[in-house]
């Protein structure tokens, strides 16, 4: 088992942010005080999950269980939306959709056919692993959304005249659903063929020091590497499909009043 | 065929066209004029839906432009404005870019007619291989026409198409849409143009007015 940090000395590494906070103030980056409240937020966040993934693991009952993935995937939707520039109003069931689908496939897959834990539905496997998919797909759906209809926006002369030489919508979108899927996966492919040359992934660092073999972890690490690769890449082609209708009108004009 | 019935076309607050009405019969070639601004290119537009139309009906021959018929008016007949966009990395690409999507899938130009269509229009074979980005606002101009010419359409929507071209090249677009067989809705201040077309027609207080020969 890891050696069990005290609270003092929990305490004792926010000393070392002196360092950043000193530099920031040095060049006058004016992030200091932004950096501070960020860090205490932090701590004030993880403090809270801490105990309620406490409470989760001991009672362990199906429901409870389904309920917390539903908030955190609720809780992506509601920041991809506010990152993408969309309308949250308009996209919210879709853009949900989307993120569930592809996390609940991947997810699915890696607890029930690789993990089979036993109970299935056992929170030290199933929260974990769909928080940190739910966390990466977030993160590419933002990335995938906004290059997406920054695209069209930004090229809609070249998206019209596709249009106006027979194109569906569907053909027309291809190009910046190509860019956009594109610079969302791009990043994934490198980090994968670096990993462990590198650094030592997060979810592979946190079994180690909890004590498991480096074997073992690093099956699981690969697992979630794939599923966290095609999650996104399933929560980003989904997202941007399902809101083709409601952001282009019948004549498959894009509509200016969906985005923030 | 084109017509417009009772069209209203308004643009931020601002009436364009009211219950306006205009009928184009095949083989017409017609030429739109009035102050700039006061929505010439919009009703060209109008007839793809690649502008909003607040009231009234358009219909291309026997269809009406609806959410149902738009990609099949769109496929009809041929959008040409005044800085076309090429949408391809090489010329080439861009002629052949309407080729790949299903609407026209089946029908792909040999490379004879490509040559042909390109020496009509007064340009050098050798610009198939060129950047679409390098090329002259009045080649771009040529590549889209020529692009509209490989896919057989009749039905022509101009927008001051010749607006870059020197004498040569102009009236050798002219040659093209001015066939017989082609219908032709345009804009043009080209006095060469205005002349060409046989009937002309002026957009004044919000209405379209034929103005007679």
């Amino acid at each position: 088992m890891t050696n069990d940090l005290s609270i003092a000395a929990t305490l004792s590494m926010f000393a070392l942010l002196l360092i950043p906070i000193g530099v920031f103030v040095w060049l006058k980056l004016g992030v200091a005080k932004e950096t501070i409240l960020s860090a205490i937020r932090m701590a004030v966040q993880l403090v809270l999950v801490g105990l309620y993934l406490k409470y989760i693991f001991q009672l362990n009952h199906p429901l409870v269980n389904v309920l917390w993935v539903a908030v955190m995937m609720v809780a992506a939707n509601f920041s991809v939306l506010g990152k993408s520039g969309l309308k949250r109003k308009v996209f919210f069931w879709r853009s949900l959709t989307g993120i569930a689908v592809s996390t609940g496939i991947v997810s699915g897959w890696f607890i029930l056919v690789a993990i089979r834990p036993d109970p299935f539905y056992d929170a030290r496997y199933l929260i974990p692993i769909t928080g940190m998919i739910l966390g990466n797909c977030q993160r590419s759906n933002v990335l995938s959304l906004e290059r997406f209809y920054s695209g069209i926006r930004n090229n809609e002369a070249e998206f019209t005249t596709y249009l106006m030489l027979g194109a569906t919508l569907g053909e027309a979108v291809r190009p910046y659903l190509r860019a956009a899927l594109k610079a969302c996966v791009n990043p994934s492919i490198a980090t994968m063929a670096t990993m462990g040359l590198v650094s030592l992934p997060g979810m592979m660092t946190g079994q180690i020091l909890g004590g498991a073999m480096p074997l073992e972890a690093i099956k699981y690490q690969i697992g979630i590497m794939i599923c966290i690769f095609t999650a996104m890449v399933i929560a980003s082609l989904l997202n941007i499909l399902l809101s083709l209708r409601v952001a282009f009108d019948d004549h498959q004009r894009l509509r200016p009043d969906v985005f923030q | 065929m084109i017509s417009f019935n009772d069209i209203t076309l308004q643009a931020s607050q601002q009436t364009l066209l009211e219950n306006a009405n205009l009928r184009v019969e095949p083989g017409d070639k017609v030429v739109i004029r009035g102050a700039s601004g006061c929505g010439k290119s919009s009703l060209l537009k109008a007839v793809v839906g690649a502008f909003p139309i607040a009231a009234g009906t358009v219909a291309v021959d026997d269809l009406e432009l609806s959410a149902a018929n738009v990609g099949a008016i769109r496929a009809r007949l041929a959008f040409i404005g005044q800085e076309p966009t090429l949408g391809a990395d090489s010329v080439r690409e861009a002629l052949l870019l309407p080729f790949q999507f299903k609407a026209h899938k089946n029908n792909p130009p040999s490379e004879d007619r490509i040559s042909a269509t390109l020496e009509r229009l007064k340009l050098p074979r050798n610009i198939l291989t060129q950047p679409a980005k390098r090329i002259s606002g009045g080649e771009k101009q040529r590549v889209a026409l020529a692009r509209a010419l490989l896919l057989d359409k009749t039905i022509f929507l101009a927008d001051e198409v010749t607006s870059a071209l020197d004498p040569e090249s102009r009236d050798a677009v002219m040659d093209e849409l001015f066939a017989e067989e082609i219908t032709l809705l345009s804009v043009s201040h080209d006095a060469a143009w205005v002349g060409r077309c046989d009937r002309t027609i002026e957009i004044l207080d919000r209405n379209l007015t034929e103005e007679s020969r």
